[in-house]
């Protein structure tokens, strides 16, 4: 398979399934990942979101090309991993109400990147 | 801080200090009267702003389970937005079956009666059978809507017995000034949650359960040594039931790698804390560390505010037991990529944070429910509590 992600980000290209399209999605990705893969994530993305931001700020949203908009729905995906490992130390809240109970809706931004 | 004990007992001594009894979120019967006396004829807010529907035909549709309607709102080629029962006159069939988008027109899919986006009937399928049709009075039925700062109330009585502008009473002059225009809706969440809605809004008026609940999602963003527990700088109970609460920041907030990287990307929603712009609208100017303020409109929906953003929030009565907690986040519309992440942080802290305020609901419902207590212990700082259940109260009474 052809890569999904711009060149100078090959080394993320196995993080490629993590980017996921709607937040509902991101949010179930996490919930259903283990700890560890969070970490993996978490770790490997933190240092190259700098570069993940400046790459894709060569376009105005309205304007972003559909291959890179991989790259911007796993910098999205780093938010979710990184909640969970920097603050809830668990993919899921814990004492909270259950996942299963919240609908993700989905508005323009998003709407508007699937086209 | 060293606020006197009983600030607020004292500015609002007519709320009393003693306990509050429980029955009014326990009682099936009292529930059918709040249906009554209150719902059917309060202005509902439908969390959303005439700016999500910006094109002539741009459409939602919302169900008010409450009063069992099914509301389209839609706007017209005139640019009017104007809301309608989501029923065709010829039978009463549902008219539109998605949630949102946008129409040339309404057809009806049990015998093709079609309307116009003003909502008018346009045209009625093999017609000459029919006796005396005036399609001129068989429009979709009309909802009263009203718009206030750019966000969409409807009301289900003939007559609204108050205007949306009085029932805003003190937030026409308090909240009105607040730069709504530029924001967009960038994320919206519905909870189910099996309480009754005084019981779930509860856990949202007080910043006494912060410390507790919020430990892991804002540990430190809302409490601090100065300021333990959360202590509400700044509380103004309107008579007609509305309420605006500061909620406090904490100076000494740490942000994490992931907040800087939020915040070099654009901003977050602790950015109140230390900013010495003041927003107008909101009590910014007045509360020391102010993070941002809770306005509820009673009875049940709110638009709360921060530096720079808002996010608009319902507890939409179901049953007795039953509460729908429907969110939606307001950010300034991201132009960058970028932007778009970093305001994915704030989503995501405030989305789970929700899910812990709403964890606590559930189980209280089922204390009350069980009659293992029948009376609330209320502290000077959760007298917006004690304003809901006097309101609901005595409009119940009166
Ligand atoms: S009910 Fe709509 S056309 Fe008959
Ligand atoms: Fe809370």
């Amino acid at each position: 398979m052809a890569n999904r992600l711009p060149e100078e980000f090959s080394d993320l290209e196995g993080y490629v399934d993590w980017a996921e399209p709607t937040e509902a999605a991101r949010m179930a990705r996490r919930i259903g990942a283990s700890m560890e893969e969070l970490t993996d994530y978490y770790s490997t993305l933190l240092p190259r979101m700098e570069a993940i931001a400046a790459y894709l700020d060569q376009w105005d949203l309205p304007e972003l090309p559909d291959d890179a908009k991989p790259l911007l729905y796993l910098g999205m995906m780093y938010m979710e991993a990184a909640v969970a490992v920097e603050l809830f130390k668990d993919p899921d809240v814990p004492e909270s109400s259950p996942a299963e109970k919240l609908t993700v809706l989905t508005e323009h931004g998003e709407r508007a990147l699937l086209g | 801080m060293n606020a006197p004990k009983h600030t607020y007992a004292e500015m609002y001594p007519e709320l009393g200090t003693g306990p509050v009894s429980t029955e009014s979120a326990v009682s099936k019967e009292f529930f059918e009267q709040e249906r009554e006396k209150i719902f059917r004829h309060q202005w509902f807010s439908l969390l959303k702003r005439d700016s999500d529907i910006p094109n002539p035909g741009d459409y939602f549709v919302r169900e008010i389970e409450i009063v069992g309607v099914s509301v389209l709102v839609i706007r017209g080629d005139d640019n009017q937005i104007r809301a309608f029962h989501n029923s065709c006159t010829h039978r009463g069939n549902r008219l539109v079956h998605d949630d949102r988008g946008c129409t040339v027109g309404m057809q009806c899919d049990f015998h093709g009666w079609t309307y116009d986006r003003q909502g008018e009937l346009a045209y009625v399928t093999d017609e000459e059978q029919f006796y005396d049709l005036d399609k001129s009075e068989l429009g979709m039925p009309k909802i009263h809507l009203d718009i206030w700062r750019g966000f969409l109330f409807v009301n289900f009585d003939e007559m609204p017995d108050q205007s949306l502008e009085t029932a805003m009473g003190d937030f026409n002059q308090d909240l009105s000034p607040f730069a709504f225009d530029d924001l967009e809706c960038i994320g919206r969440y519905r909870y189910q949650v099996d309480a009754n809605w005084k019981t779930t809004m509860n856990a949202f008026q007080e910043g006494y359960h912060v410390a507790f609940v919020h430990k892991r999602s804002a540990p430190d963003a809302f409490t601090g040594d100065d300021n333990p527990y959360c202590h509400i700088p700044k509380i103004k109970l309107q008579d007609n039931g509305n309420q605006s609460l500061a909620v406090p920041a904490a100076p000494e907030h740490k942000l994490s790698p992931t907040e800087e990287l939020a915040f070099k990307f654009g901003s977050t929603f602790t950015q109140g804390i230390g900013n010495t712009e003041i927003c107008p609208g909101t009590w910014q100017g007045e509360a020391e560390n102010w993070g941002f303020d809770l306005n509820i409109i009673f009875p049940f929906s709110r638009i709360n505010v921060g530096a720079g953003w808002c996010y608009v929030d319902a507890f939409w009565p179901i049953a007795q037991d039953k509460t729908i907690y429907e969110l939606a986040y307001y950010f300034p519309k991201p132009v960058k990529p970028s932007q778009m992440i970093s305001q994915e942080f704030s989503k995501i802290v405030l989305r789970d944070l929700s899910r812990e305020d709403l964890a606590t609901n559930e189980v209280t419902h089922s204390a009350l429910m069980a009659r293992s207590i029948d009376k609330l212990q209320l502290s000077d700082q959760e007298i917006a509590v004690r304003h809901l259940y006097k309101t609901v109260t005595a409009r119940v009474a009166g």
